[in-house]
């Protein structure tokens, strides 16, 4: 079975359908991203895969283990092997970059302060912020803050990534320095999950790419087949549309 | 015409009037902590009670910002008795102004609770915390840095708002003028000098939450 495993998942707000039957599947240490038009369902995805939101269908599994998430234990146990990084608004305003990047480590899950500390500045060098460990997110650019936030994502260790769209806030001089870091840690064999407009990014860095619309995916295969032979029409429109525009 | 200011009958009297000052930053400090916890309550519910929480908490702020305080008081110190609770002056005027302060804290926390990211607060939950560490190491600080000026002038209106309590019979620093007043006659030494201790008094306790909030909050408040 694969890393992590979704079948026919289903959520809703309120009596708006946005997730109808998902199946999707992540492997150890693959890529794979989420493209798709705004209103999909992609952030609805990710929110239910880390537990923001409860599925109403469907089901889950990560590393062998199927998540309910109505259980507090399980639902721990599969946060503990994630980790996601939203589009903005990652960071905690009151604490510093260093701190930001501790805190769940050393405070919620109670590792060793000393080597948490160590990992975080190796984490911190390595996203190029080593020079910064002691400063409050408004003084970093957007591009920066970011990277802090994958590098706090990190920290934690966790098997799978989720990036939901980490970008899209980033003035476009900022973007470039921001997937460079990510195309670093793809090489890295951890597994992740990405939700991008980027599509030269996707296309680059990904193993597989799944074209979501209506809250299913509709087509997923390798970024060849995306890209260049999309297999439904609704992909080829998508795809056609947005190089268009110039993406 | 001209009046010659001799401070000579009063300045014996300062020591008196220093105690005063600290009846009136034991009220103020009293009713600002119940203030809070009513406030904290309040913005919660306000914001994440639902219909009918956030109506109550909704009513309760119009009442107690819409109706002078004096007669707040006034109503626990001539009402109350007919239901049979006797209070002194201190405890009803405390609790006047405990319940006052509630209501204008709760506006002023829910404006601050209303300005956390739910990003900020999704990040905090799959990161792994649990509600109460979310509450301390996220949402706290984040509230207490944006509130901390309007806070602040929140606490100063209050300590001047202990003068109210002269009139039930506290002998706060306004009570203990009177005082004094009634047996010197000295009225403009004496409020003059009065005065002068309210400044005193709340010069140090904004400097002091300037700092707290400088230094534990990183709120932009400027210090003097
Ligand atoms: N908090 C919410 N309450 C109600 N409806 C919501 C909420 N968040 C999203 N929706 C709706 O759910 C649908 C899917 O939203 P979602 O954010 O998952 O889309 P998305 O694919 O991430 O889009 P985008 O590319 O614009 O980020 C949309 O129709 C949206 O209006
Ligand atoms: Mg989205």
């Amino acid at each position: 079975m694969s890393f992590l495993d979704i079948h026919d998942l289903g959520a809703r707000y309120g009596s708006l359908r946005v997730l109808d039957g998902i199946d999707l599947s992540v492997e150890q240490g693959e890529v794979v991203s989420l493209i798709g038009p705004s209103g999909s369902g992609k952030s609805t995805l990710l929110k239910v895969i880390t537990g923001l939101m409860k599925p109403d269908r469907g089901r889950v599994t990560l590393a062998g283990a199927a998540v309910d998430y109505s259980n507090r234990k399980s639902l721990k146990a599969a946060r503990d092997r994630l980790a996601i990084v939203f589009q903005q608004y990652n960071l905690f305003g009151n604490m510093t970059v260093l701190r930001n990047v501790t805190v769940a480590p050393t405070t919620i899950k109670k590792r060793n302060r000393r080597q948490v500390e160590e990992k975080a500045r190796e984490l911190l060098d390595r996203v190029g912020l080593g020079d910064k460990l002691h400063v409050y997110p408004d003084q970093l650019s957007g591009g920066q803050q970011q990277r802090v936030a994958i590098a706090r994502a990190l920290c934690l260790e966790p098997e799978i990534l989720l990036l939901d769209e980490v970008t899209s806030a980033l003035d476009p001089e900022r973007v470039s320095e921001v997937l460079d870091t990510i195309r670093l840690l793809a090489k890295d064999n951890i597994a992740m999950l990405i939700v991008s407009h980027e599509m030269s990014f996707v296309r680059d860095v990904s193993h597989r790419i799944a074209f979501m619309a209506d809250g299913r995916v509709q087509e997923i295969g390798s970024p060849e087949q995306i890209f260049d032979n999309p297999q439904t029409d609704r992909t080829r429109d998508f795809v056609g549309r947005i190089s268009r525009v110039g993406h | 015409m001209h009046y010659t200011l001799h401070f000579g009958q009063v300045t014996p009297e300062i020591p008196y009037l220093l105690w005063g000052a600290l009846i009136s930053l034991e009220l103020s400090v009293m009713a600002f902590a119940g203030g809070m916890v009513i406030g904290m309550v309040g913005a919660i519910m306000r914001l994440r009670g639902g219909r009918w929480l956030s109506r109550l908490a909704r009513w309760y702020v119009t009442f107690f910002t819409n109706t002078p305080q004096l007669v707040q008081i006034y109503f626990i110190f001539f009402a109350l008795p007919e239901v049979g609770i006797l209070l002194d002056p201190f405890p009803a005027v405390l609790l006047g102004m405990t319940l006052n302060a509630g209501g204008y804290l709760t506006e002023i926390l829910r404006a601050g609770l209303a300005s956390v990211h739910q990003q900020e607060l999704d990040a905090a939950e799959t990161l792994g915390m649990s509600h109460l560490q979310t509450l301390r190491y996220v949402i706290l600080p984040h509230i207490f840095k944006v509130v901390m000026p309007a806070m602040t002038n929140q606490y100063i209106l209050m300590t001047l708002g202990t003068s109210m309590a002269a009139i039930f019979g506290v002998e706060e620093l306004t009570g203990r003028a009177f005082n004094i007043n009634s047996t010197t006659f000295r009225s403009i030494e004496i409020f003059l000098l009065t005065g002068g201790i309210y400044v005193l008094v709340t010069l140090a306790a904004t400097s002091l939450l300037a700092l707290v909030g400088r230094y534990a909050f990183r709120a932009r408040v400027r210090i003097l």
